[in-house]
């Protein structure tokens, strides 16, 4: 009988995948988010709200991925941005090997890849695809204990989306103990009130992603 | 939820580890699990239990070690092991925490002969 020593992460294929999916992204200079959320808090309204604002100024893509179907990329390209659809049939997350499936067909530049996980708060955390960073979204309806269950996602986010928020006069929702979970998670969390509804709090959102739009062209030009 | 694909990968490492060192067959899977992580040890113990099937890792079982969630405040520089990922210091409040460990998920070793 022999012990061998192995030291090696369980996902290390998958790691190794992001990584060259980064460098692949770096190559076109461009910013990748990797938007993860619970099915219905408003992932594909808050893509819209970020294409009608940005879409004139910056070139964008989106990627969506999903289980089955394409309903939202059919609704993303009649925005006018190119979308690239990944099915992954029964896999409850995106993995960095499906996220390479897009890659032979991006065709140009993109200032901006706006990559639209699976719905679920649990799986898409542990997988990272080769984004820049990952923006997670929590609707009011769903509760301000969400970041307190859902820890890790939370942790690993730099930026946190807190949508419908139109909806709070109706709701039990306490916005002041819901960033305080996402704080006691994640200290350094960037965190935005939007409204998909309404348009809140877009301008804030769009203001951020520009100053990192400049500072990953910074970043990969030099 | 997702530790179909994670066990596959697992089983897939282990393999690889046999060929690499001449093992015909692993006995033993020494795996580090952080309790800061989404992966559960039941549902991977699971799928185990079907993916081995057939390779090298057909009778192998898995020694699981749950690695705790530790912390370092640069506030008041104390460490502390956390049952819960809740990133304040329990001492002085701050927040400035450093995560030490907690979020390890790896092959440490594997025996076999």
């Amino acid at each position: 009988m022999r012990r061998i020593k192995v030291l090696k992460p369980v996902l290390v294929s998958n790691q190794q995948r992001a990584k060259e999916n980064r460098q692949a992204f770096d190559r076109l200079n461009s910013l990748v988010i990797n938007i993860i959320a619970s099915p219905g808090a408003g992932k594909t309204s808050l893509i819209k709200g970020i294409i009608e604002k940005l879409k004139n100024k910056y070139r964008i893509l989106v990627i969506e991925g999903d289980i089955r179907g394409q309903i939202d990329s059919e609704m993303i390209s009649k925005l006018g941005v190119d979308v690239i659809q990944i099915n992954t049939v029964t896999e409850c997350h995106l993995d960095a090997f499906m996220a390479a499936q897009a890659l032979p067909k991006i065709k140009k530049k993109y200032d901006l890849i706006l990559v639209e996980n699976v719905g679920n708060l649990v799986c898409p955390a542990e997988f990272e695809i080769g984004e820049d960073y990952k923006l997670a979204m929590l609707s009011c309806p769903e509760g301000d204990d969400k970041p307190m269950k859902y820890p890790l996602l939370f942790h690993l986010a730099k930026v946190v989306v807190i949508n419908k928020c139109d909806l709070l006069p109706y709701l039990d929702f306490n916005i002041v103990e819901a960033k305080k979970a996402v704080r006691k998670e994640n200290p350094r969390a960037i965190i935005f009130e939007v409204s998909s509804k309404t348009g809140a709090g877009f301008e804030e959102i769009c203001r951020h992603l520009e100053k990192e739009l400049n500072a990953k062209k910074k970043k990969t030009a030099g | 939820m997702h530790e179909y694909g994670v066990t596959k990968s697992l089983v897939e490492l282990c393999n690889k580890e046999a060929d690499k060192n001449d093992i015909k067959k692993v006995v033993k899977v020494y795996l580090k699990v952080g309790k800061f992580t989404g992966f559960s040890p039941d549902s991977i113990q699971f799928y185990f239990e079907h993916l081995k099937v057939d390779t090298k890792c057909s009778t192998a079982e898995i020694v699981f070690e749950e690695i705790p969630i530790k912390i370092k405040c640069n506030g008041c520089s104390k460490q502390h092991v956390i049952d819960e990922p809740i990133l304040l210091c329990p001492n002085c409040g701050s927040d400035e925490i450093e995560l030490l460990s907690g979020r390890e998920f790896y092959v440490a070793s594997i025996e076999g002969e």
